[in-house]
């Protein structure tokens, strides 16, 4: 598998969801200092492939502007479908023609077809962790890379329903399913916030199981308290001070990677929403001051 | 279901079948009601939103609780093929085709209102000029050459005046309708009226490769026109009409 559009990435610091509204705010205020710190953007494919018209002129605005990093929702890595390679090869395109270095996926399914029919759902539904659940996911991230010619990241997803058929827990799952399929990971600090208070287990000893070297990209988000045992993934408030220091503690332990603040629903203005990004900031250069310069070793040591 | 599926295919086939139709599909074993509440709940949601957001029209003329049922009926019993977000409302006309106890005018006036969102995100550029347009140096150009159209362009014929229709206008009977839509260079989707002579020299000039004067003289043709002179002078104004729109961007030369 082939490294070098990674290790040329200028995926680096810290990130922005590109959310519609902050589209023109951004577009105002480019170049101005206070922004300084939004190193790159983030889309989902699924918003922007074969976008015409007005969004087709914003994204080469963007382009020329900001590194992208892509992040999907829709492959459907457990899906029982087969794996879309219409779509598969969409995003291939896309990516080449954006020159976008990063693809990332949910370890989760979006659709329910089977029989040739995908069935799609929208959203990130929960794989129950079985042993052949692992091998079937892995074949379909190895096929995945084998199409697009790169390595992808799968994220660590948010769940609210553990199958009762589950025979391992989520972390053996996740380690199982990266080594298997020799991917990167994509690590959601929030998520594993969330599934902790969900399903009740210590989210700091899940970080500390964490494979670092497979790190390449993460995430930070707030989310919603629906009961003081129930946290939803709603990426529509401030993150948390136990989010915030997870992700100091990931640093710590694996040193920085880029970091993304996700933020899709009740968003504030930039200016606002630029107070968590320069938090991210500060966080990272509080690490990045020793002899290690930024996530290159990531990189090489899982090359 | 199919028992040779590995557990974990089974379930999940479960999982999703009770998103769709939690009346009749039972819950997977031993999953507790609040949790899955929770993905009932932003599975449809979230489908409601990007379909709702589409068809805002459509959802006042139906009200609240049609319009839900109707969304709920999609999510139930159409199995949606496209990973693409801005197609999901394509995967709704899809299904409302399929749909017979709606209003009679339901489905033009979702495929008009879904129009409006195809064309203005279409991947065609407006500024996009074919090789062989050459632009316009007089009026004459438009009936000896083939007049050629902006990218965007669609006409639409309806069975019912689906640009008037509102709550308090909800039609009680066809009214045969011609509409053309494009998108204008700054990314605005305009809808022009058509009557059915413009209507037709359009069709003919899109899909007959023919000059403006030859279509004309086809449209004399069929109305059995006892002056085709009046009608290739009125098809001329019509000509300039579109160009000077924008519609009309040069001829084709051949």
């Amino acid at each position: 598998m082939t490294m070098s559009n990674l290790a040329n990435s200028k995926i680096n610091g810290v990130g922005l969801g590109l959310k519609r509204e902050l589209i023109p705010q951004i577009q105002s205020v480019f170049g101005k200092d206070y922004i300084a710190n939004i190193n790159f953007l983030e889309i989902a494919p699924e918003n922007w492939i074969n976008a015409g018209g007005k969004a087709a002129t914003q994204l080469d605005w963007f382009v020329e502007r900001f590194p992208i990093a892509c992040h999907g929702l829709c492959l459907s890595l457990g899906g029982l479908s087969p794996i879309n390679e219409v779509f598969l090869q969409q995003v291939k395109k896309f990516l080449h023609q954006y020159e976008i270095p990063l693809y990332t996926e949910h370890l989760s399914y979006a659709t329910d077809g089977y029989n040739g029919q995908q069935g799609y759902l929208y959203d990130l539904l929960p794989i129950p962790f079985t042993e052949e659940a692992i091998h079937y996911v892995a074949k379909r991230i190895r096929q995945t890379q084998d199409i697009l010619g790169q390595r992808i990241a799968i994220e660590n997803t948010s769940y609210y329903v553990a199958a009762p058929i589950s025979t391992m827990d989520e972390l053996t799952f996740l380690k199982a399913v990266l080594s298997e399929a020799d991917c990167f990971l994509h690590l959601d600090i929030n998520n594993i916030y969330v599934n902790s208070i969900n399903f009740g287990f210590d989210a700091h000893a899940f970080l500390r199981g964490i494979p670092g070297e497979r790190i390449i990209y993460s995430h930070v988000a707030g989310h919603y308290q629906e009961a003081p045992d129930l946290l939803i993934d709603t990426h529509g408030s401030d993150v948390i001070d136990p989010v915030w220091t997870l992700l100091a503690e990931a640093y710590q332990l694996f040193d920085t990677f880029p970091t993304l603040l996700e933020r899709d629903n009740n968003i504030p203005p930039l200016e606002i929403l630029m107070g968590e990004v320069n938090k991210i900031a500060t966080l990272q250069s509080g690490y990045t001051r020793n002899s290690k310069p930024s996530h290159q070793p990531a990189l090489v040591s899982s090359n | 279901m199919d028992e040779n599926l590995p557990s974990f295919q089974r379930y999940q086939l479960a999982f999703s079948a009770h998103l769709r139709d939690p009346l009749h599909q039972p819950r997977p074993l031993n999953v507790p009601v609040k949790r899955m509440a929770v993905y009932k709940e932003i599975v449809f949601n979230n489908l409601f939103e990007s379909i709702s957001a589409c068809f805002p029209v459509t959802q006042k003329v139906l009200g609240k609780r049609a319009w839900l049922n109707l969304v709920r009926g999609f999510l139930r019993d159409h199995s949606a093929n496209t990973p693409i977000f801005r197609e999901i409302p394509e995967e709704f006309l899809i299904y409302l085709n399929t749909q017979t106890d709606i209003p009679p005018y339901l489905v033009s006036l979702c495929h008009y209102e879904w129009i409006e969102l195809f064309v203005a995100s279409s991947a065609t550029s407006a500024t996009e000029l074919d090789m062989s347009v050459c632009p316009i140096t007089c009026a004459d150009d438009l009936i000896e050459y083939r007049p050629a159209f902006i990218s965007t362009m669609q006409i639409l014929n309806y069975d019912y005046a689906v640009q008037r229709i509102s709550p308090r206008h909800k039609p009680k009977e066809k009214l045969s309708t011609q509409l053309l839509v494009y998108r204008d260079v700054e990314f605005a989707v305009q809808f022009v009226e058509l009557n059915h002579v413009t209507y037709r020299l359009i069709e003919l000039l899109q899909q007959e490769s023919t000059t403006g004067k030859q279509a004309l003289t086809r449209i004399a043709g069929e109305l059995s026109h006892p002056q085709p002179e009046s009608v290739l002078q009125f098809g001329l104004e019509i000509l300039q009409d579109l160009k000077t729109q924008g519609i009309i961007i040069g001829v084709i030369v051949d």
